[in-house]
């Protein structure tokens, strides 16, 4: 657990200054979409950016401005503070308007030798999986020819399989909450899918393993209600922990540091085709179009099959993404009856937490719990 | 939800149509007593417009401006009566490939909500408040949610389908429109602009706009012919001519053509290209112009600054921006919207037409800048091409808090801009389409201060430094 604990509050971790020591080199890079398996297969070490509550954003705000949201800037703050030096490079994507500004700017400030740019179609009609495709193929061309790594059908297999194995153990953990007696709180669970983006695949399924033992041991959680959870990107584990103090317990989410992190599947022979499926087929993001039936059927599935009685909806301010479909996946929530909280918040903010907490706990009492 | 509830004919659309149908009966010219009689029966929002509308000067543009927005509205208005369907489509897609199909009719959303602040007491903030009501967040651009908004209380015209022109340029517009098609179940058709400017990219746009093509035909029930295609495509080489020339006119000092008719040109783009509509505007504004510029008068008045807005510029009170600017004499050299560079299409086959097509949709505004795969780059060399074509010497950014994409790399445009042109730029915050987030004359006061203490100075300096 205190493995955990530093995971989810230091940003150049043990396993970031042991690779540095060794010599491996480090990429980050912001979204799920892309494909952690092509830079484990190159022996490069994929470190997702995320900010774990970063709240100061003076140097960011000099170039990303009031409008954007709070968790692009306190990424970028951290990456013109020199809290990401350690990266080697950069991979940026197009996941949303606010994004693209952080990368542009984190680019424009203090460059990288290696920056380069995953752009991710928003549909996955067979002309985008094919598009996709083609950026995959230059992922990997830049990153063999920049880092001189070779990656080939035998290393891109054997990571995708360690992924898999990955998949298989955190899904294990996810879905132990929805058994009757939770003995996993949602932080914890959060703890440990913002912690996947922060070391080597390996390391982390080694983790996992680990972390399987705890739990076992574990007495269950006195629960007030089962809560569902989704919405806004945020890697805010302290948030969960202090909603759930009030009894809520959040036994699945939709978070994309969270439940969307697992729910890759693809059955096709051709590895790369695997991964435009895994990848852009199952991103369930706000920021695909022509796609909201599969996030709507992802989130009722989570509700039903964890037993959630209410759902507790995020957005950071001027996160437009998040902020329309939450709305609309209430009103179609609330067409079959389940409870719905919508919460707009500052990322990272401190001072928002009691404001929260009231009304979580007011939810509560809706839930008559 | 109870005080935002709205009776029948309530809607945006209903009662824009309603004062239209009022401003079709003027005549032809009208004269400065019948314009000041006019005013006072009318609210005072509507009359704020329609005086600076209708002002003598620019009257002879502004009605032309008018009917051509009627037209647009009456073809909406009796879309179903005629067997047609009506598209709704962003200000970023280029038109003229619906105006082609017989069966359909385009409006567009943005054209609408301007035309509902401009021309409702109120401005439309009605509409913008049934969108809260729902629950959608207050940082959502106003442009859309306005007509939007009014579109959700299913008393006001419905479209038949939605086209999402803003994909990959633009989230909260695309969001919006999505929410509006899965909440009143209409039709979305996508057109994804990748961000990426090379060949690659042009082809995977060009798939998608075909793809595009195939669904309208699919709505309209009838194939896309090419003599209409054609008809089409010689209209809007027209317009596209009329554009260049009012363009060319803006390099005059000073500059001949009014701040307000920026908004006619873009209008015109948004929604009647390739009509004769658009064309009677575009030659009335280019009328206009030139006269201004033969006039002693005109040309004895001079300017003090030309000012180029470099995304938005303000649409909620005519009298007190567009007028105003001219009165300090402080050249309004347009916004961003005019960033379309339309090229001439090549009429010699359907391919042809329909690639120049393609290329227009490309490079149209918002799409080409920040549908690029660098939104800073590209943006800011169109800043910087506007900037020399116009002689600009300052610079402003509107400050809509809904552009989350231009906000999240203004200062990277501040900072290119000045380094590479020596144009200060002004950065402001204020909601284009709502008054009450910055009042207007706070718009004034900054603009006031920016132009005497920063570019006059600083051009009087240049000067200096070149005698």
């Amino acid at each position: 657990m205190d493995e955990l604990n530093e995971l989810v509050s230091v940003i150049e971790n043990t396993y970031v200054r042991k690779a540095r020591e060794e010599g491996q080199k480090i990429v980050g890079y912001a979204c799920l979409s892309t494909p952690r398996e092509i830079f484990d297969a190159a022996g490069i070490f994929p470190y997702r950016i995320k900010a774990l509550s970063n709240t100061e954003t003076e140097m960011a705000d000099a170039h990303l401005s009031r409008f954007n949201c709070g968790f692009c800037r306190s990424c970028l703050q951290l990456g013109l503070d020199g809290t990401y030096d350690f990266l080697d490079g950069l991979v940026e994507t197009n996941g949303c308007d606010h994004l693209r500004g952080m990368f542009e700017n984190w680019q424009y400030v203090t460059p990288r030798s290696f920056f380069h740019y995953l752009r991710v179609p928003h549909l996955t009609d067979e002309d985008s999986m094919e598009w996709f495709r083609g950026e995959l193929e230059m992922l990997v061309e830049a990153l063999e020819k920049h880092f001189d790594v070779i990656i080939n059908e035998e290393n891109l297999q054997a990571s995708i399989k360690t992924q898999d194995q990955i998949t298989e153990k955190l899904r294990h953990i996810y879905e132990s909450r929805w058994e009757k007696e939770i003995k996993v709180p949602g932080s914890e669970i959060m703890a440990l899918t913002v912690a996947e983006g922060s070391m080597p695949p390996a390391d982390y399924s080694r983790l996992l393993d680990e972390y399987l033992e705890v739990i076992r041991k574990r007495k269950p959680l006195k629960t007030r209600a089962r809560i569902f959870m989704g919405g806004a990107a945020t890697d805010e584990v302290e948030l969960i922990t202090a909603l759930e103090e009030l009894g809520g317990i959040m036994v699945a989410d939709s978070f994309c540091f969270g439940g969307r992190l697992f729910r890759r599947k693809s059955s096709a022979d051709d590895t790369l085709l695997r991964l435009v499926e895994m990848y852009l087929n199952n991103l369930l993001c706000p920021r695909m179009f022509m796609d909201y039936e599969s996030r709507k059927s992802f989130i009722k599935d989570m509700i039903q099959k964890s037993g959630a009685e209410g759902a507790v909806l995020f957005h950071n301010k001027f996160c437009d993404l998040h902020g329309i479909e939450n709305v609309q996946i209430r009103l179609d929530l609330e067409k079959e009856g389940m409870p719905v909280l919508l919460l707009e918040k500052e990322y990272g903010a401190e001072a928002d937490i009691g404001r929260l907490k009231t009304r979580v706990q007011a939810f509560l009492e809706r839930l008559k719990r | 939800m109870e005080n935002t509830k709205m009776l029948p004919n309530e809607g945006l659309f209903d009662r824009v149509y309603g004062l239209f149908e009022i401003l079709k009966k003027l005549p032809p010219q009208l004269s400065e007593d019948e314009l000041e009689g006019l005013l006072k029966v009318l609210p005072p929002d509507s009359a704020n417009s329609m005086q600076a509308l209708l002002k003598p000067s620019i009257q002879q543009a502004s009605l032309t401006f008018l009917s051509m927005l009627t037209t647009a509205l009456e073809e909406t208005r009796n879309a179903k009566k005629n067997g047609k369907k009506v598209i709704l489509v962003p200000f970023n897609f280029p038109p003229e490939i619906v105006h082609a199909f017989d069966n359909l009719a385009p409006i567009t959303t943005e054209v609408l909500t301007t035309l509902g602040v401009v021309a409702l007491e109120g401005q439309g903030e009605r509409y913008w408040e049934y969108a809260m009501g729902l629950g959608l967040p207050d940082h959502l651009c106003s442009a859309n949610t306005i007509d939007l908004g009014s579109t959700l209380t299913g008393i006001d015209f419905d479209p038949d389908a939605i086209i999402s022109g803003c994909v990959g340029s633009c989230d909260v517009n695309s969001k919006t429109h999505e929410f509006v098609s899965a909440l009143l179940g209409l039709p979305q058709i996508p057109l994804e602009k990748p961000t990426d400017d090379t060949a690659r990219g042009f082809e995977f746009f060009k798939k998608n706009y075909y793809k595009m093509i195939s669904q309208l035909e699919k709505l309209a029930g009838e194939e896309l012919k090419e003599e209409n295609l054609r008809v089409v495509a010689e209209k809007a080489n027209r317009c596209t001519e009329l554009y260049y020339d009012i363009w060319e006119m803006k390099k005059q000092v000073p500059c001949p053509v009014p701040g307000i008719f920026s908004l006619f040109v873009c209008a015109s783009r948004f929604s009647m290209w390739g009509r004769d509509e658009a064309i009677r505007t575009l030659e009335d504004c280019l009328q206009v112009a030139i006269r201004n510029y033969e006039s002693e008068e005109y040309r004895d008045r001079g300017e003090v600054a030309r000012v180029v807005w470099i995304y938005l510029s303000y649409y909620f009170d005519f009298v007190n921006f567009y007028d105003w600017m001219e009165n300090k004499r402080i050249s309004n050299m347009g916004d961003a919207l005019q960033l379309a560079f339309p090229e001439p299409l090549d009429l010699s086959t359907r391919e042809s037409i329909l690639d120049g097509m393609i290329k227009s949709a490309w490079n149209n505004v918002m799409t080409r800048q920040m549908g690029a795969y660098s939104m800073s780059a590209q943006w800011v060399e169109d800043i910087i091409h506007v900037i020399k074509e116009f002689d600009v010497n300052g610079a402003i950014y509107c400050g809509h808090h809904s552009c989350k994409q231009t906000w999240s790399i203004f200062s990277i445009a501040r900072s290119e801009v000045l380094k590479r042109t020596g144009v200060p730029t002004l950065g402001l915050q204020g909601d284009s389409w709502m008054k009450n987030m910055t009042p207007i004359g706070v718009i004034q006061e900054e603009i006031e201060q920016f132009v005497n203490n920063v570019v006059i100075k600083k051009r009087g300096r240049r000067r200096r430094k070149k005698s």
